[in-house]
């Protein structure tokens, strides 16, 4: 039998884990040493990558407590790597401990990475050969990810169960020119938020449904102190580092009149026709004609009860919830202000495996248990991730696991219904980061009064097409 | 006879030296001269990390030169702050050192200025958003007390970069007073003596006495100070994020999102030599003030 070619990655390539997960990695070291195809210089190569002096007494005993031992095999570690803290990802790790159990060859490794670092450090784990199984990858990166190679196809009948399980909009935010290359996850989708007790303050009874609407409950809504500040603002954009408080209601505008942010092919940009100029105005009517400001910011002043409306996801429940106490009764959410014929955008994270993974049979086996009933703790309960996300506020689009967890509250309910169809979601074009960065530049541009709509749109679109036409 | 203490014959290899120098030498090829390199090759190419670089020849350049507004924007940007250091920190650092060198308490007040060098970049760009917020930050609450609709520190474009360079300015200003202090307690008092008997004011000495008498430390604290605004960028990061709209992005800053946001390692790198080399003049120019002074 030919030696092993190396130890699992998590003991070759990440000593910093070593001491975090030592029994469990002791367990798997046994299982090389006690396997007929380990290399002779096991302790050695050990030392060596794991480059510390201190930690040579720790592996001798380990070796040589593991040579003393016949425990059970276990011969491949699959590594997961997820923005959610151990506390959020709760439901999850004791999903993995199941799985553990279940299948004693395999043992699974819960790594965090921070939302803001995750593509950065996938990169870089990657560039040193340290890059993890599973990914919970955000449908914007996906293009790019799959572009390079870094995602693994799927199998096919977990690709069969994605599309008969879960709302079509979210899985088109997993599929990249129409292969899908993972299972959706988190979901958020784009609403209007109201909070009622100031607009019926305001003598208005309902929330828009149409941008006119929208206007004038905003108008009625908003005050100002004596120096001409706003105090309560009638609607508010979210504050970004990455534009989406402005990005993402420019999209659900934008959809609402029927049209798409490119063309099919990716190989041209739609930010120069007449409903996304329109959309772009829409906009920066708000701030022209007094109704909020970019001083006002929905994401702390909502929560303190001083903004009136906001276009806004599902995940920001929770700090509403904090901020405004018993006056959360007041919020509701409704449809995009746009008519009749409303949409919405959203957009997903979704599980998926590294190209370069060697234990990809059992990271898929590990997400499809995840996302499957098969995982729920409890009979007829929701799957591990559906209940994670259910206990984070979020959404899932798993119609399997919406049906065992029943009823929504009055505040979900609405984002939940929009998903099915009313919810289009984000494009998944190489280079969105980069792109959406400069759309929300323009936007908050125009929406300054620093530049009109048509023209900066239409600059903007040639700066979008310029980066199209090295990729498409 | 005598032992020589080299035995070999001359232009035999002396090896000890360059055992001595090995870990320097090492550090700076891995360090370095390593990184230096690969940054260059990376100007000639396209390449986001998940995949692997393309030749692209000096494409890159002519992006930035010829189709990149933004980056010209970023470069004024960082000019404007730079030039906020050396015009207005420089001569106020000199002003608070003339005044310190001879007041009580000198110490402290040295401590005092000095502080913000030793404290966390991030904690200040927050303490300093907590104070400018527009709405309810305590400048503004201040200037509201008073009935004063004070001015959108960190949303309007033209406030954004005033408050910046302002802070920037605050944060170097200590660094900058202790070289000037140190140079003015390496002054000849007699030479104060003398002006004072001569019936020479205050701002008479300081004018013709103190300031060419510590040239080289404005020099000095000139360059260092220029070359600090034109390569920093955690406080904007951490304060503005180059925003709004743009107004503060300078393009060290522009550069790091360009790598690791946009993934286009090939245009930052880029960037960065055409930064690096903007710096290597004014460090030419400081080297031949330098030697001026000296000759």
């Amino acid at each position: 039998m030919p030696c092993r070619s190396g130890l699992p990655r998590n003991l070759l390539l990440r000593p910093q884990s070593v001491w975090a997960t030592a029994s469990s990695e002791l367990e798997t070291l046994r299982s090389f040493v006690t396997d007929p195809g380990d290399c002779v210089d096991l302790s050695l190569d050990l030392y060596v990558d794991l480059g510390g002096i201190a930690m040579k007494p720790f592996l001798f005993a380990a070796v040589t407590g593991a040579i003393a031992s016949s425990a059970a095999a276990q011969d491949q570690t699959v590594e997961v790597a997820m923005h959610y803290t151990a506390e959020q990802a709760a439901p999850l790790l004791a999903c993995f401990d199941r799985y553990e159990e279940a299948n004693p060859g395999t043992s699974i490794t819960y790594q965090q990475l921070s939302y803001r670092d995750y593509l950065q450090t996938v990169l870089t784990s990657r560039i040193a050969g340290q890059a993890p199984d599973i990914y919970n990858v955000y449908s914007i990166w996906a293009a790019q990810m799959v572009d390079n190679g870094v995602l693994a196809e799927m199998p096919d009948d977990l690709a069969t169960y994605v599309r008969d399980t879960y709302a079509g909009g979210t899985v088109d935010a997993a599929t990249i020119d129409g292969t899908l290359w993972g299972v959706p996850t988190e979901v958020s989708v784009y609403m209007l938020v109201s909070n009622m007790a100031l607009l019926r303050e305001a003598g208005i009874e309902e929330p828009p449904t149409t941008w006119e609407g929208l206007r004038e409950a905003a108008e009625a809504v908003t005050t100002r102190n004596d120096q001409g500040r706003i105090e309560t603002a009638g609607f508010a954009f979210a504050e970004s580092s990455s534009g989406a408080g402005v990005v993402h209601p420019y999209y659900a505008l934008t959809f609402s009149k029927g049209q798409d942010i490119y063309s099919d092919d990716y190989s041209e940009a739609n930010l120069v026709s007449e409903a996304s100029v329109e959309s772009a105005r829409q906009l920066a009517a708000l701030v022209a004609d007094g109704m909020t400001d970019r001083t006002v910011d929905a994401y702390d002043d909502f929560p303190a009860g001083g903004v009136g409306m906001m276009i806004m996801a599902n995940w920001y429940e929770s700090a509403i919830r904090e901020g405004l106490g018993d006056r959360f009764e007041d919020v509701v959410v409704s449809q995009i202000p746009a008519g009749e014929d409303w949409r919405t955008m959203q957009y997903a994270f979704f599980m998926g495996v590294d190209s370069g993974s060697d234990v990809s049979e059992a990271a898929w086996d590990v997400v499809r248990y995840a996302n499957s009933a098969e995982s729920a703790a409890e009979e007829g309960g929701p799957s591990c991730v559906g209940e994670m996300m259910n206990k984070l506020g979020a959404l899932t689009a798993n119609d399997a696991d919406n049906a065992a967890l029943g009823d929504p509250d009055a505040f979900t309910a609405p984002f939940q219904e929009a998903l099915t169809d009313r919810a289009i979601s984000q494009p998944n074009v190489l280079q969105a980061s980069e792109i959406e960065g400069l759309i929300a530049q323009t936007l908050d541009t125009v929406i300054a009064g620093e530049a009109e709509a048509a023209p900066a749109m239409e600059d903007l679109n040639t700066q979008v097409e310029d980066i199209l036409f090295e990729f498409y | 006879m005598s032992r020589s203490v080299d035995e070999r014959g001359p232009g035999a290899p002396r090896l000890a030296p360059w055992l001595f120098l090995s870990p320097l030498i090492v550090f700076a090829a891995i360090f370095l001269i390593l990184p230096l390199g690969f940054s260059l090759y990376l100007t000639f190419t396209r390449w986001n990390p998940l995949g692997a670089p393309r030749w692209v020849g000096l494409r890159q350049f002519e992006y930035l030169f010829t189709r990149d507004a933004a980056f010209w924007d970023t470069l004024q940007n960082t000019f404007v702050v730079a030039g906020g250091l050396i015009f207005i920190g420089m001569p106020l650092s000199l002003m608070l050192a003339a005044i310190f060198a001879r007041s009580r308490g000198r110490t402290v007040w040295r401590s005092i200025f000095y502080l913000p060098q030793v404290t966390n970049i991030v904690a200040i760009a927050y303490i300093w958003q907590f104070l400018l917020d527009d709405r309810y930050g305590l400048v503004n609450r201040g200037l509201g007390l008073i009935g004063l609709a004070g001015p959108d520190w960190l949303t309007d474009g033209t406030w954004a970069m005033v408050s910046v360079v302002v802070v920037m300015i605050w944060y170097e200003l200590g660094k900058n007073m202790l070289v000037f202090l140190a140079a003015i307690d390496g002054l000849d008092p007699q030479i104060y003596e003398a002006a004072v008997l001569d019936g020479a004011s205050g701002p008479r000495i300081f004018r013709s006495i103190t300031v060419p008498m510590i040239r080289p430390a404005m020099i000095f604290v000139t360059v260092t100070s220029f070359i600090t605004g034109m390569g920093w960028f955690a406080l904007i990061l951490a304060m503005t994020g180059g925003g709004p709209r743009g107004a503060t992005d300078v393009t060290a800053l522009y550069m790091y999102d360009m790598a690791f946001q946009d993934l286009r390692m090939g245009r930052a790198s880029a960037a960065a030599m055409i930064l690096f080399a903007i710096i290597a003049v004014i460090a030419v120019v400081q080297f031949r003030l330098l030697r001026e002074r000296a000759t």
